[in-house]
């Protein structure tokens, strides 16, 4: 027992604060090449659709990189994985737009991702561990369920259906999500920042402080339609996606019981069409 | 169970689907009922999930609505139906948590209480006590520490087996009275614990036992995860009720243990008089043989004088047993005297003067080794010649009744040794010793043999003589001259009693 066990001193001082040196690095970086996407998709420098899969790639990159960065408080060594994966998310999202089926590279990123924590005991903090079934079952219920909602609310409120242009398109949607737009969004909201709130506070602070920027990313995301409705219906159901990932991260431990509710939910998502 | 109510919200959003109800329908005030249900039955997290539940049901119906009518008065009436459930839900759901922590913490500290009565070591009730909190805190793990000091604290923890640190958040609680609050264990800075942290928050809290005696212990608590505000409240209360309840445990043990020792001494006291009324009865008998016996041959050898006209030589013999039973009389009278000298706490009169101390040990030596052929006496003449300022008389009595108890006690004969020397680990004393080989006394006998009407029972000596005062006399005697008596004995090795005299006269 800790309390007991562990030699306490009431009077050490807190820890330093992390170096915000590798936050600037990362974060700039990340924002370099999304700047850099973004005007040569508008100044049309770069073939149709270039530009702008280079900055989605290294916008999910970059936020890997800072719940990287989050939950090792920048400890030496971080450079090496957080290039990598940054740069593996860019190359994934190139590969998207210039190979038929590149997006399938997406799919790589979750195992790349542990092929990188494999050696990081520390990182098992953000929730990379195992989980019950039944905690996996709820996460897939729950994000199905919410996913359902969203479709049976948009038809009836706005006569959108349930449709897909193909199957393949369909597929390469659900790679974006299982590799970078679902798989950052828990990575960093669910684990780093929750977690890091979470083990400073209670639950529910954690859980408005997580879902509030995660919701901030979704709302700056040039992909979600401009539409006020639109948004709104994002922010709600983002907003529940949200808490109900932070509340199964918390229940289970895990991160994987938020990332499949996540998925259950774009999955649902991707169906819709006005 | 709770498919019941969840079977219900799920008929009632079916009804209201196929039979086209409006937002304003009045069944969606039916999806309450599902939600206070549960809400009753699984508290906070439940009720809010069932209401939110019933809320996202409802929505499909609402939200077209204010798509078409935007906001009206039927609209903002569907869109509060919303909320409502789950507003109902988590209040609901909140009052019967707290209803029920409440009687959990009342069961808890009922337990407690009935633990710590239970009879048994107070170690065993708080380890119960500690099982009891973890229960009711839902804690990983619950120590508490009971005692003012860390060292020499009980400690009682579930589950079993932690080390204390003297420096340890506990110790620090129980030093100052202080709690300590850790939102995670891993990583506070205070700790020098493995920094590694798991997949949840290790939350610790150390809490102070206190009693009008001040703090007399420390509950520790370690929670995994999630640490509500409701759960810490609850845990302050029962270190309360816990202190206290210890504290009067801890009373009634020493009561208990009081009681006993009472009742202990009451037993050896009674015991004790016991054996003195036997001993005094014995006493009296063992007195009247004794003083029958000199006083028959007197009165028998005094008849015989006065009817016969004997030859001198007879009429001598006769008066020598005549004298040497009368000398019996006189010694028993003597002890007896003496005896109700120290019963009456009065000093015993001595007359000291120069005793040549050779003299009179080979004095008795002889006289003894007369008297018993059977026994072997040795005896070395001092060196250098002792001489002591004493009371001859007191002094010869002392001898006689170590020589003639080693004379009783060695029934089958054997060695009796006597010597005298400066007493080699007492400066400035003379040590008189007297060593036989014979019955020996048991251990347990031996802090009671310079008692008053003791006799160590033992088969072979059974037919001895005495009134179980000599020895109460030569303590009684050589503490009068400023000295004592010991005594070395094993069990069928024999017995050496020293006699520790003052070199010089100190008392007198």
């Amino acid at each position: 027992m800790v309390l007991l066990s562990a030699p306490f001193d009431s009077a050490a001082a807190a820890p330093p604060r992390p170096p915000r040196r590798p936050f600037a690095q990362t974060g700039g970086a990340a924002a370099l090449v999304v700047a850099l996407g973004a005007a040569s998709e508008m100044l049309g420098a770069a073939p149709a659709g270039l530009g702008r899969a280079l900055a989605t790639g290294a916008a999910h990159g970059g936020l890997i990189g800072l719940g990287w960065l989050l939950a090792t408080s920048g400890a030496p060594g971080w450079s090496g994985p957080v290039i990598r994966l940054g740069v593996a998310m860019t190359l994934a999202s190139v590969a998207a737009r210039l190979v038929p089926w590149g997006a399938l590279a997406f799919a790589l990123m979750p195992l790349l991702l542990l092929l990188e924590v494999r050696r990081r005991p520390a990182l098992r903090a953000l929730g990379l561990v195992g989980c019950r079934p039944r905690h996996s079952l709820a996460g897939l219920a729950a994000g199905g369920f919410l996913g359902a909602h969203l479709l049976i609310t948009a038809s009836l409120t706005f006569g959108h259906r349930a449709h897909t242009s193909s199957l393949a398109a369909y597929a390469l949607a659900l790679a974006y999500d299982v590799g970078a737009n679902v798989l950052s969004a828990e990575w960093l909201f669910r684990g780093a920042v929750f977690s890091w709130c979470w083990r400073r506070s209670s639950f529910w602070p954690a859980a408005l402080v997580s879902t509030a920027l995660a919701l901030l990313r979704y709302l700056a995301d040039p992909a979600l339609p401009p539409a006020a409705e639109a948004r709104a219906g994002a922010v709600f159901y983002l907003g529940l996606v949200g808490l109900v990932g932070c509340a199964l991260r918390a229940w289970s431990g895990s991160l994987l019981p938020g990332y499949l509710g996540g998925l259950a939910f774009f999955a649902a998502y991707r169906t819709l069409a006005p | 169970m709770i498919a019941l109510p969840l079977g219900l919200v799920a008929v009632l959003s079916a009804v209201m689907a196929l039979t086209g109800q409006g937002a304003d329908s009045v069944l969606r005030h039916l999806y309450l009922v599902p939600t206070v249900w549960v809400a009753l039955g699984w508290g906070t997290v439940g009720g809010g999930l069932v209401g939110a539940l019933a809320g996202l049901l409802h929505a499909p119906v609402v939200l077209p609505a204010v798509e078409r009518q935007g906001i009206t008065s039927q609209t903002l009436d569907g869109l509060l139906s919303l909320g409502l459930p789950v507003l109902t839900g988590l209040l609901v759901g909140y009052l019967a948590d707290g209803a029920r922590a409440r009687a959990a913490r009342l069961s808890a500290v009922l337990a407690i209480q009935r633990r710590l009565a239970e009879p048994g070591p107070l170690e065993a009730a708080l380890t119960g006590v500690a099982q009891e909190l973890r229960l009711t805190l839902g804690a990983r793990r619950v120590a508490l520490l009971v005692g003012g000091d860390v060292q020499t604290a009980l400690l009682a923890s579930v589950p079993v087996g932690t080390l204390v640190d003297p420096d340890s958040a506990g110790a620090f609680t129980l030093a100052t009275g202080q709690p300590v609050t850790s939102p995670d264990l891993r990583g506070d800075p205070r700790l020098a614990s493995d920094p590694t942290p798991e997949a949840a928050p290790l939350r610790g809290l150390t809490l102070p036992l206190a009693s009008g005696a001040g703090v007399i212990g420390v509950m520790a608590v370690e929670w995994a995860g999630e640490l509500s505000r409701a759960t810490r409240t609850a845990a302050e209360e029962l270190a309360v009720h816990v202190g206290l309840a210890v504290e009067n445990a801890r009373l009634t043990l020493r009561q208990q243990r009081f009681a006993e020792e009472l009742a202990e001494k009451i037993e050896a006291a009674t015991g004790r008089l016991r054996e003195l009324d036997q001993a005094k009865t014995e006493f009296l008998s063992v007195v009247s043989h004794e003083l029958r016996t000199p006083l028959t041959a007197l009165q028998g050898f005094s008849e015989l004088l006065l009817r016969s006209a004997l030859p001198p030589e007879k009429a001598h013999r006769c008066l020598v047993y005549l004298h040497t039973e009368a000398c019996t009389l006189g010694r028993i009278v003597g002890e007896l005297l003496d005896l109700s000298r120290i019963e009456a706490g009065r000093a015993l009169e001595l007359h000291p003067e120069a005793v040549d101390l050779d003299a009179l040990l080979e004095r008795n030596v002889e006289l003894f080794a007369t008297e018993h052929r059977q026994h072997r006496f040795e005896w070395t003449r001092t060196a250098s010649g002792l001489a002591l300022h004493a009371d001859p008389d007191a002094l010869d009595r002392m001898m006689k009744n170590l020589l003639s108890n080693a004379v009783k006690y060695s029934p089958r004969g054997g060695r009796v040794l006597v010597s005298a020397s400066p007493a080699p680990d007492r400066p400035g004393m003379v040590e008189v010793a007297v060593e036989d080989d014979g019955v020996g006394i048991p251990a347990e006998q031996l802090p009671r043999i310079f008692d008053k009407y003791v006799r160590v029972p033992h088969p072979d000596t059974a037919s001895a003589r005495g009134l179980g005062l000599g020895l109460c006399l030569v303590k009684a005697l050589a503490e009068a001259h400023g000295g004592r008596v010991e005594v070395d004995s094993l069990p069928g090795k024999g017995s050496r009693f020293r006699l520790l005299l003052p070199e010089v006269d100190r008392h007198f």
